[in-house]
């Protein structure tokens, strides 16, 4: 059956939205698009192409270039050709960067996600009793991490005055107390519990309109057939919000891999380096020793990083597209 | 109608009363020059807390004996090390007249680069010599050619604690290393669990290497250390860590990861608030913060002692850190820089920092106006030979890997480990210089 024609401009663009591939192509043609309109179309988009190019392209150009240079403080620049990528692989530091950001990023993405859709699965059983926890929950998301970051020290203070400590000291367990962040085997730990604090919220909405997205009739028939609640879980909503998840592990895999704000603030990527990620290590040796080209060559390296994860990850969700 | 000598006689009396008049102007030029003063001040700034409140008011008194000079702060806002923050600004073009300083290897950095102008030429014609003895010059100077004008300095050699627990452990300051490391058995049996506070989670838990250095081996072996003339994999080097291992070994600071989870203000927390450590080896800003953010009473509730002697032959040493002045070869009003250079200097700015409990260096400084526990530092400091905390003279990559080894350290002062350790920082020497 053909859709009648429509008069208003609105729903042409709508019903253009709908269309795919040669059905786009068709209706713009009817709408009397035709090539020699493109210069109209580039003459609009000059203002994103410029701020585009001021923003992302001329910096990213910059940074690339900059890494081919060994450039100490204020000193002239040298050109090392690819001088700082070997030395860079070579850094013994640099080496435990990657090892503690591929630590650091899967844990984080691990819990934020886990928790999020969990609780995201547990909420959609009473949407509108949990809207004020999802609301509460979704707000961590909304925090900067600098100021999380100083939360969380006064969580972890090694004295009497941190709330963990405490905590742990009330329920009759002062043994226990610990300076986390001061240990080099539960620094890092910390750091991920913190960070995965804030990173709860998002997967959770994401994950929540996945599980809203379920048709009703798929649930109403578990239901009917004697479905226990932990099986619809199992078995329908964790299967059918997957999309909603492998959205939400992408975003996370991204922020964490760039994370600095909080490692900034709690550890300093100490101690003895052990918090250390690709994040903070650019920046320590970008802005506390100056070194703008060896810290560019590690920013480089973090960008094919980022790369390697989002080009596949965009190619998955935009194959459908023409 | 006029005669020819008539016109000459004019022209020679017109002459004459101009050279009298210029004659008379030259005479009063100074004056007339500070009175004429005006334009805008840039200053680069990167200090907090009273520091910053200090320098504000300093500024303040500047403007009101120039008020045709208005002064413009450049902020840098910066955790910890600020030179990132002062490079990125310079490099982005910002133009500033004064850059507040106090890394020596950063001056020596920032004149390398064309960014400061010297100022030997104002040192000789405002008579700074008067006010400012040659070592501070010298302090200021590279390759001869003076940059920096130094308006305050501090005792780094300094223990800071607090009466209460001295009085409940029954002990007195210590002045020997023996005594020292016998006091903290008497602390910890009056209650304190750790009686040195070590903050070593950036750079603070050097402070006691560097003393401890100098009273080891010489403040002309530090400098030798600082310009790389003697390796780190030295004897002087390993002698002073295992001094500093004898520390730890007597129980001092607990266990590395207390210390690694506190920075200096955590560590000064632990003897000033919490009340759970009670040395504390910091620079002088921990009086402002004694004073200001715990209330309490200098000379009173708290007091500072000179590092103990070791009886090694170097006892008389003391480091110091230093905060300078740069004029910039490109500030847009040199004159008015010159002139704050020379009110920086004089007695109404250093009286102004002495309220804050800051000394000068300056002879037209008030030294009564100072607190006890400033004069008592100032005094250990004219009595000693002093050198420049080592940690502000090194190459900054170097600086970052000499911390993170002094971290290892603490995690292991064995021997086996204080070989590793000063092997690494030697390895990173070797490329930095």
């Amino acid at each position: 059956m053909s859709n009648p024609a429509t008069s208003s401009g609105v729903a042409d663009v709508g019903r253009a939205s709908s269309l795919a591939g040669g059905g786009r192509r068709k209706l713009a043609a009817t709408r009397g698009w035709r090539f020699s309109n493109a210069p109209v179309a580039f003459f609009l988009l000059i203002p994103v192409l410029v701020l585009f190019g001021i923003a992302v392209v001329f910096p990213l150009i910059e940074t690339i270039r900059l890494s081919f240079f060994d450039i100490k403080g204020l000193g002239k620049p040298k050109y090392v050709e690819l001088g700082n990528y070997v030395k860079l692989f070579a850094d013994p530091a640099f080496r435990n960067t990657l090892t503690t950001t591929l630590t650091f990023t899967l844990a984080t993405t691990v819990v934020s996600v886990g928790i999020g859709w969990v609780l995201a699965m547990l909420c959609s059983f009473a949407p509108r009793l949990t809207t004020a926890f999802r609301v509460m929950i979704f707000s961590a998301f909304g925090i900067s991490e600098a100021v999380a970051g100083y939360m969380w020290i006064g969580i972890f203070r090694p004295d009497a005055g941190g709330l963990l400590n405490t905590v742990i000291s009330m329920f009759g367990f002062p043994g226990f107390a610990h300076p986390w962040l001061g240990d080099t085997n539960t620094a890092l730990g910390a750091l991920i519990f913190a960070a995965s604090w804030g990173g709860v919220g998002l997967p959770l909405m994401l994950c929540f309109a996945s599980v809203q997205a379920i048709p009703k009739t798929v649930l109403e028939a578990a239901y009917m057939d004697g479905a226990k609640p932990m099986s619809i879980m199992r078995h329908i909503m964790m299967p059918l919000s997957l999309p909603g998840v492998r959205v939400a592990i992408f975003i996370n895999l991204l922020g964490a891999l760039r994370a600095f704000d909080i490692i900034y603030v709690l550890t300093g990527g100490g101690p003895v380096r052990s918090t250390e990620t690709v994040g903070y290590f650019m920046y320590r040796e970008s802005m506390t020793q100056f070194k703008l080209g060896y810290g560019a060559a590690a920013t480089v390296v973090l960008l094919l990083a980022v790369l390697v994860i989002s080009i596949p990850a965009i190619i998955q969700r935009t194959a459908g597209a023409k | 109608m006029t005669t020819t000598s008539g016109i000459a006689s004019g022209i020679r009396r017109r002459s004459l009363m101009a050279a009298v008049s210029i004659a008379a102007l030259l005479s009063f030029a100074p004056a007339a020059l500070a009175q004429d003063l005006s334009g805008e001040l840039v200053i680069l700034q990167w200090q907090g807390g009273t520091d910053a409140e200090m320098w504000k008011k300093v500024e303040d008194a500047f403007i009101a004996s120039h008020p045709g000079v208005t002064i413009r702060e450049l902020n840098i806002t910066a955790q910890g090390d600020a030179r990132g923050g002062i490079r990125t600004a310079i490099l982005g073009g910002e133009v500033v007249d004064i850059i507040i300083n106090t890394w020596p290897a950063f001056r020596a950095e920032l004149a390398d680069a064309g960014v400061l102008r010297p100022i030997d030429e104002q040192w000789a014609s405002f008579g700074w010599d008067q006010k400012l003895s040659q070592s501070w010059k010298d302090l200021g100077a590279i390759g001869g050619v003076t940059y920096g004008l130094t308006y305050t300095y501090g005792d780094r050699s300094g223990i800071w604690y607090k009466t209460s627990h001295m009085e409940k452990a029954g002990i007195e300051p210590p002045k020997t290393w023996e005594e020292f490391l016998a006091s903290f058995d008497k602390l910890k049996a009056a209650g304190y669990a750790t009686p040195v506070a070590v903050g070593a989670k950036y750079w603070s838990h050097a402070e006691w290497f560097e003393s401890l250095l100098l009273r080891t081996a010489g403040v002309e072996t530090a400098a030798k250390l600082a310009a790389h003339e003697i390796p780190w994999t030295d004897e002087a080097v390993k002698t002073t860590l295992k001094k500093f291992a004898e520390m730890l070994a007597a129980g001092c600071c607990g266990d590395p990861a207390t210390m690694f989870a506190n920075d200096w203000d955590g560590a000064a927390d632990l003897v000033f608030k919490a009340e759970t450590a009670n040395y504390l080896l910091i620079g002088m800003w921990n009086n402002a913060r004694a004073r200001n953010d715990y209330g309490l009473t200098e000379g009173v509730d708290y007091g500072l002692f000179q590092f103990p002697t070791l009886g090694m032959g170097h006892d008389d040493t003391s480091s110091v850190d230093t905060k300078e002045l740069n004029a910039t070869a490109n500030g847009a009003n040199p004159a008015v820089a010159d002139a704050f250079l020379d009110y920086i200097v004089g007695a109404e700015a250093a009286n102004i920092m002495a309220g804050y409990g800051y000394a000068s260096p300056s002879s037209a400084a008030d030294s009564s106006l100072l607190g006890p526990v400033q004069q008592t530092a100032t005094a250990a400091v004219a009595q000693s030979k002093v050198q420049f905390v080592l940690g502000d003279l090194l190459p900054g990559d170097l600086v970052d890997e000499y911390r993170v080894q002094l971290q290892k350290f603490l995690q292991d002062p064995s021997d086996a480990n204080i070989d590793a350790v000063t092997a690494a920082i030697e390895a990173k020497a070797a490329e930095s210089y």
